[in-house]
């Protein structure tokens, strides 16, 4: 009945990885937009955007620069389970660069004084960071080699570090909570430069990470070792180095990640920065259509799935469900997320477009 | 003749992970011994058991589910969901806390069959199935109830504090000496219940083949679709249980208890030298493996200078070398046969040597336990449920987490103090109170001793001066929720100036305090004295 070529351009839609995230979005979106009232509105205060998408995009930068590492990670058939550890340990890193002497040690009141200081700083901030990163380089690093070149089952791998990670980040700040006084790295999670100052980190990452991906063969060689790593081997791909790349770049997103966590809460939280995370960071790119055994991926849609999360998150506490009751809601939704996926629901969806071609 | 050899090699390769633990747990044991004089107490070996219940409980469902080459990252939050459900439903005392128990078990079931049902059927990913189970579980958590709902049942209160003592260990006219708890006794008896199922009846056999490689256990003829739903469906009974020994252990519910528990129990079944690959593993490792969990925590405690944060590194250090002897077993096993992986290698028939060998193993094993638990029957004629408080915390149990001193607090405030501080918890679970005076006089008290300090007037009025900028005394400061942590103190501070009382709680690593409350409390915290840490 319909015509073939509009129909064939329908089908390129619907097999497109950014569909379902995008329906999956418009559903919650649409949700929003009956529910609760006001959801859509946006205002501005001392030239900053507000409002309730803002607050999605601004909350799930962390999940978004995860979901970002975790693409690469999961398109190498792996996973990596240790970024929520990542974060901690590097959130611990930068803190106690910032404040060392709070460590064990009962100040006098008039130092005291000191380290409340918003703009009193150990190390210089670029120190800090660089720091912070080649840690959370270091930890991607030892994921990757025992991934790779130990031959470890990736989720056994990264187990290690996930039970130990908290343990490590506790033992660098000597378990305790260190308070983040310091003004301008609080900027790097609570700025605004018109839009949330994060919003800017993520967009570099990604952009970092599509260059690499797309505009190098690294990309084309992360998905055909996802596919199959032997007969990439076998083709000349040294897949060993390109498990290495994905593991490292994902322990860099992290402690881009743990910078961004801890600087919004101000705190070096072992116990509680990156609880989770890896989870989310997961499903984000699950909800992206990358398939957990590896292969064809798309980073852009994982920032999508990555939203598609928070803002369910944000609708839970927009309609007044308690916050810890979410995990219940975002669950449900994982398990219509499956559903979607699975091979039933898309023959279902395959069988309802026309299947003529030109 | 060869061909026995053959056998007697593999046999040994096989047993490797297993021999392993085992002798690293006695080893430790025996060291820690040696070093510590109180280890050598027998009641800390049966506290060993004492205190491991859910989690070996919780760690026999998830070998299964290993096992088979899957994984259940729901444990914890069914776990969650059993403590409070069951603290919500014994909390009017309308229902029989039997019957509780029952229906506690069918739910963990239920929940097992349908995370079970989309693996199965539907072909979802296990680590995403029942990661959706275990959030689901853990929200529905917060829809009964928002705070920790403690139990006040009889039954609970018997079962969780009767002491089985043991003869020849302890006296029984007085009821003194070393003693285990019922739920031991239950967590023995699933045990014997596990190993038995795994390795004596077609269902474990098939599970073992499905781990193997599920292709051929299919083209095999054996029912694996069914098999792997019963998995699923095992482990959620044991999530149930684990969730039920919690709950009479803490004799409360709540929704945050067991955070991050499966990573704990699937530590356990690994060091316990189960692949997680699937396909080789035994329950009885398992046992060990949880044992030494147990046994890390113990000598962390004995030691006193290491924090309790040291045991996830210990834990983790554990796991990546039993991993590695693993992989270095498998690559072996690889290169034996052919580069090839062989179908259900582990599967039966297995050669006559393994199984003489296995039999003697497990019964062997079998007779030492039979042995302890006839043991604790016996004992349980000498039961006595006295009034020993079983008040250890969840999870944690290295030192119990003290209420706030509130009515001492207010004395204090009464007495003319101008600010009360209490901070309790941490590591090894302080508790102090300090009240500092206008006059600049500091008495500080830990519960058994006292300090002094005196400071300058001048001092407290300037401390009283920044507190009180910091907008002590405005809406800004307010009070944030007092959940169980592991390592986290908790504060409790009044402050006094120019007439107006206020007091504010929070605990370290709670995220929602206000920024500022953490000033103060650094502030504060520079001027109190110290108590020199516990030996």
């Amino acid at each position: 009945m319909t015509p073939s070529k509009p129909s064939f351009k329908w089908r390129k839609v619907t097999e497109s990885k950014l569909f379902f995230p995008f329906v999956a979005l418009a559903f919650i979106l649409l949700f929003d937009l009956i529910f609760v009232p006001g959801f859509f509105n946006f205002s501005t205060r001392d030239g900053h955007l507000f409002g309730s998408l803002i607050d999605i995009l601004r909350n799930g930068t962390t999940v978004m620069l995860l979901g970002l590492g975790m693409t690469l990670v999961l398109a190498t058939g792996g996973v990596d389970l240790s970024v929520g550890a990542v974060m901690a340990i590097s959130a611990s890193v930068a803190a106690i660069l910032m404040n060392p002497v709070i460590i064990g040690v009962k100040l006098p009141p008039d130092l005291m004084k000191f380290i409340n200081d918003p703009n009193f700083t150990y190390a210089p901030l670029w120190e800090v960071i660089l720091v912070t990163l080649i840690v959370a380089i270091i930890c991607g690093l030892w994921n990757g080699i025992l991934v790779a070149y130990a031959r470890i089952q990736p989720m056994v791998a990264t187990l290690i570090l996930m039970i130990a990670g908290r343990g490590i980040a506790q033992l660098i700040t000597n378990g305790v909570r260190i308070q983040i006084f310091y003004d301008p790295y609080a900027f790097i999670g609570n700025g605004w430069l018109v839009l949330p100052f994060p919003l800017y980190i993520v967009a570099f990452v990604f952009a970092v990470a599509w260059l690499l991906t797309r505009k190098t063969s690294i990309g084309l060689f992360i998905e055909s070792v996802g596919v199959n790593f032997r007969s990439s081997f076998f083709s000349g791909i040294n897949e060993k180095r390109i498990k290495l790349i994905a593991y490292t770049f994902c322990g860099f997103c992290a402690g881009v990640a743990g910078l961004v966590a801890s600087s919004n809460i101000r705190t070096s939280d072992a116990n509680n920065i990156g609880m989770n995370y890896e989870l989310d960071a997961i499903l984000a790119v699950v909800i992206g259509g990358t398939l957990m055994s590896g292969g064809r991926f798309s980073l852009l849609a994982s920032l999508i799935g990555a939203l598609v999360i928070q803002a369910t998150t944000t609708s839970m506490y927009a309609i007044g469900v308690p916050a810890n009751a979410v995990l219940a809601i975002k669950g449900l939704v994982v398990i219509f997320v499956i559903l979607l996926y699975s091979e039933q629901v898309r023959g279902f969806i395959r069988r309802i477009t026309p299947q003529k071609e030109a | 003749m060869m061909r026995s050899m053959g056998a007697f090699v593999s046999n040994n390769r096989r047993f490797l992970p297993l021999s392993a633990t085992i002798a690293l747990f006695f080893v430790a044991y025996i060291v820690g011994a040696g070093v510590y004089d109180g280890m050598r107490d027998p009641q800390i070996f049966l506290n060993l058991f004492r205190t491991s219940p859910f989690l070996l409980i919780s760690a026999i469902g998830m070998t299964f589910v290993i096992i088979t080459g899957g994984i259940d990252l729901s444990v914890s939050g069914v776990i969650a969901l059993t403590t409070v459900a069951s603290a919500a439903l014994l909390r009017t005392g309308d229902w029989n806390p039997w019957v509780v128990m029952l229906l506690m078990l069918a739910m963990g079931m239920a929940l097992g069959a349908i995370m079970g049902g989309f693996i199965t059927y539907l072909k979802v990913q296990p680590f995403i199935a029942t990661l959706a189970g275990m959030w689901v579980a853990r929200g529905l958590c917060f829809f009964i109830s928002d705070d920790a709902i403690p139990i006040n049942n009889r039954v609970y209160r018997i079962l969780g504090q009767t002491k089985i003592l043991i003869p020849g260990l302890s006296d029984p006219v007085t009821k003194q000496g070393d003693f285990i708890s019922i739920l031991v006794v239950v967590m023995l008896l699933i045990l014997f219940a596990a190993i038995y199922i795994a390795q004596y009846t077609r269902f474990g056999r098939t599970v073992y083949a499905i781990g193997g490689n599920e292709h051929s256990a299919r083209l095999m003829g054996l029912p694996v679709n069914r098999t792997k739903m019963l998995v699923y469906i095992l482990n959620g009974f044991c999530s149930a249980l684990a969730g039920i020994a919690l709950s009479i252990y803490v004799m409360s519910g709540h929704g945050l208890y067991a955070r991050g528990f499966e990573m704990t129990v699937i530590a356990a079944v690994v060091m316990g030298g189960t692949l997680l690959t699937g396909g080789a593993g035994y329950v009885f490792g398992t046992l060990f493996g949880v044992l030494i969990t147990g046994l890390i925590q113990t000598l962390i405690q004995f030691n006193g200078q290491l924090s309790s944060w040291w045991t996830n590194i210990v834990v983790g250090a554990l796991t990546l070398i039993f991993i590695g002897v693993q992989s270095l077993l498998f690559v072996e096993k690889k290169r034996r046969t052919g580069g090839r992986k062989l179908a259900g290698e582990e599967a039966p028939p297995l050669p006559r040597a393994t199984r003489t060998r296995q039999v003697l193993l497990y019964s062997g094993g079998a007779v030492i336990l039979i042995v302890l638990a006839l043991l604790a029957i016996n004992g349980a004629q000498n039961a006595a449920s006295g009034p020993s408080a079983n008040t250890l915390t969840p999870l944690s149990v290295s030192c119990e987490l003290k209420p706030f001193r509130q009515d001492q607090a207010a004395s204090l405030v009464k007495d003319g103090a101008a600010i009360v501080y209490e901070r309790n918890g941490g590591a090894s679970c302080i508790d102090e109170l300090y009240a500092i005076y206008p006059d600049g006089r500091i008495v500080g008290d830990d519960g058994a001793n006292q300090i002094e300090k005196q400071v300058t007037e001048e001092e407290v009025n300037q401390l009283l001066a920044e507190i009180s900028a910091r907008g002590w005394y405005t809406d800004e400061m307010y009070s944030t929720s007092h959940v169980p942590c592991g390592q986290c103190f908790s504060y409790n501070l009044s402050v006094t100036y120019q007439g107006k009382e206020k007091t504010v709680e929070a605990v370290d690593g709670g995220t929602d305090a206000p920024a500022n409350y953490w000033q103060v409390v650094s502030l504060i915290n520079g001027v109190i004295p110290d108590f020199s840490p516990a030996p």
